[in-house]
């Protein structure tokens, strides 16, 4: 019996060496195929994770995400392919379990009579920890995760972010260098999604491999090293975030235009603006096929028209994502 | 960051699986003690029955109960050892599956399968708090209805009796994870081998004596394992028979325990596998 911190209990020094340093990936999929009787879920789907890294799984709700990350977490045993977590074939085997944490993305994944702190203790001791420990270490996370000041609260009585922050910190008991969070984000305000990002972002800086599966596009922008954008269950994009942008083709911008009455007047529709409700100043621009922005906006600018300010509708993560699982069909 | 000491072995070995044990008998005592009315509801319901069976017991003809160690036998006396055995298969048919189950309507069963917890353990584990509380429940029970309505029990009956109990809690408790299994597989398959514990049930001698039944059912009834239990039961608490007295239905109950636990941890964990396979463990 040894005396170890946290992140050495999950991680062996190999396997803790800076991102693009390490032998192999922390996390590695190939050829990921499950069905679910006659329906394919996913066919022939890869990912690699490193150390240190995070990994953004994107994908429109049914494309696998969540399929891949049961997974990834030993809960579903795929009808084909290879998993290797930290260079071991993941198979049946309960050991590699300890080196796994797991956000779920639903609600209902905790003993909602009992208090946030004897649930973290009993899924502590799940892992291996000695009670002693394994509230220290609850306790600890709690207040990671801002939740000390509602440990000894039954957690029925949390509200829904605060039970994700749990979640969070439940992932967290072993410190595990694979961390698979599933739409941790989602419903949560921006301030406690803003700390759930941080808490990640944080384990990454520390050696941990995290795939991230999200619906919120952006927030993947300065958070995610890799991106794997899944479309009716096969791979429709793998690389980085930027690599991800470039393939937006943005095709509509919202432009703020001085004297917005006088171009209504002059009649919008003539440069295909369309104004926006509630507001005189601001107009949507669809560029027509074969049309760039440059020449658009040169053309509004010469009949007279103030263009103050002109941004993309929507951003080009969400531009890329929507052209790439279009063309997936 | 807090230090702490973690046994490589725990994981994997059966130790470290045990003392995952005490986890689960907490968790299960604090959710139990956050429903404090269901204590109390639950002692009443026992007095209650006890109360019903007194009256029962006033019309029933003595002579009619078999004798235990020559002595004659009151009806509540007879019944009051059926109900605590009765507890008990209950335990196994009902309150087994039923934890798994409720670990699957809360969601809670997959983010135990996450932790590296082996099947036995969690199955184990959901009943242990009821394997602590039952007995204590039961003893309970049989103190307070000796005092109250002034049965008699046998005291050098205990031990044969609980060595008895030792040898078929495990027979009623595979029948229940046999029953988890199909749960798991069929989320309401469970009714089938209900209905197979309604049979063991009613021929098991609980409130009557199975020579009562036809004569054609009394023979399969005699080979009922629970029958066999809780006859040697009545035999060690009223008829004050010896541990050597009950060996022989001990050496029975044993063997077709072991199997039977062997058979439901065998299904479950076929259960569990075909479930990670299908990915519908938390489906319900």
């Amino acid at each position: 019996m040894s005396a170890v911190s946290a992140p050495e209990l999950a991680v062996v020094p190999e396997e803790q060496a800076p991102l693009g340093e390490s032998p192999r990936p922390a996390l590695e999929a190939r050829g990921v195929v499950q069905r679910f009787g006659a329906k394919l879920v996913l066919d022939d789907v890869a990912l690699a994770v490193a150390h240190g890294s995070i990994h953004a799984l994107l994908g429109p709700n049914g494309a696998g995400k969540t399929t891949l990350l049961r997974i990834f977490a030993g809960l579903l045993v795929p009808t084909g392919g290879e998993i290797q977590v930290l260079g071991r074939d993941v198979g049946t085997s309960r050991a590699f379990r300890r080196r796994i944490g797991l956000v779920p993305s639903g609600d209902r994944s905790f003993y909602l009579r009992i208090s946030g702190l004897e649930n973290l203790a009993f899924f502590a001791r799940l892992h291996g920890l000695r009670r002693r420990d394994a509230v220290r270490r609850s306790l600890e996370l709690l207040e990671e995760v801002g939740l000390e000041g509602a440990a000894r609260q039954p957690v029925g009585e949390y509200s829904h972010g605060m039970q994700k922050r749990l979640s969070v910190a439940r992932a967290l008991l072993t410190d595990p260098p694979i961390l698979l969070v599933d739409e941790a984000t989602h419903d949560l305000d921006p301030e406690g999604a803003r700390r759930v990002r941080e808490l990640v972002l944080q384990r990454a800086d520390r050696g941990a491999a995290v795939v991230w599966a999200t619906q919120r596009l952006d927030e993947i922008r300065g958070l995610a090293d890799g991106v794997t954008l899944i479309a009716g269950g096969r791979t429709a994009f793998a690389g980085t975030v930027t690599e991800l942008m470039a393939h937006a083709v943005p095709r509509r911008y919202l432009l703020r235009l001085r004297g917005g009455v006088a171009v209504r007047a002059r009649g919008a529709a003539r440069w295909s603006l369309e104004p926006v409700a509630g507001s005189d100043e601001h107009f949507l621009l669809e560029l027509a096929d074969g049309v760039v922005l440059g020449a658009a906006l040169g053309a509004l600018s010469r009949t007279g028209i103030e263009i103050l300010t002109c941004r993309e509708e929507r951003s080009e993560i969400e531009e890329a994502f929507l052209s790439l699982t279009e063309a997936a069909g | 960051m807090t230090t702490f000491e973690v046994d490589p072995g725990r994981v994997r070995g059966l130790t470290g699986e045990l003392r995952k044990l005490p986890a689960f008998v907490r968790r299960d005592f604090l959710v139990a003690w956050s429903y404090r009315m269901s204590f109390v509801s639950d002692i009443v319901n026992l007095v209650g029955q006890v109360i019903v069976f007194y009256f029962i017991g006033k019309m029933v003809d003595q002579t009619r109960l078999p004798t235990y160690g020559g002595s004659e036998v009151t009806y509540l006396e007879f019944a009051a050892v059926g109900i605590a055995v009765g507890v008990f298969i209950q335990f196994g048919l009902d309150r087994v599956s039923a934890a798994m189950r409720g670990e699957q309507m809360m969601g809670t069963l997959e983010s135990i399968l996450v932790t590296p917890t082996a099947p036995a353990t969690i199955q184990l584990g959901s009943v242990a708090f009821d394997l602590v509380y039952i007995p204590l429940r039961t003893a309970a029970f049989l103190g307070g209805t000796t005092l109250a309505f002034g049965l008699h029990f046998s005291a050098g009956g205990i031990l044969p009796a609980l060595l008895l109990l030792l040898a078929f809690i495990p027979f009623v408790w595979g029948l229940g994870v046999l029953t988890a299994g199909m749960i798991l597989t069929f989320r309401r398959g469970g009714g089938v081998v209900g209905l197979g514990a309604v049979a063991l049930g009613l021929m098991s001698g609980v409130y009557f004596p199975l020579d009562l039944l036809p004569d054609w059912l009394t023979g399969v009834a005699e080979a009922n394992p629970i029958a066999l239990a809780i006859q040697g039961m009545r035999d060690s608490l009223l008829g004050g028979a010896t541990v050597a007295d009950v060996a022989p239905t001990i050496a029975v109950l044993v063997p077709v325990s072991a199997a039977s636990l062997a058979l439901g941890l065998f299904v479950f964990r076929l259960a569990v596998r075909r479930e990670r396979r299908r990915g519908t463990i938390g489906l319900y």
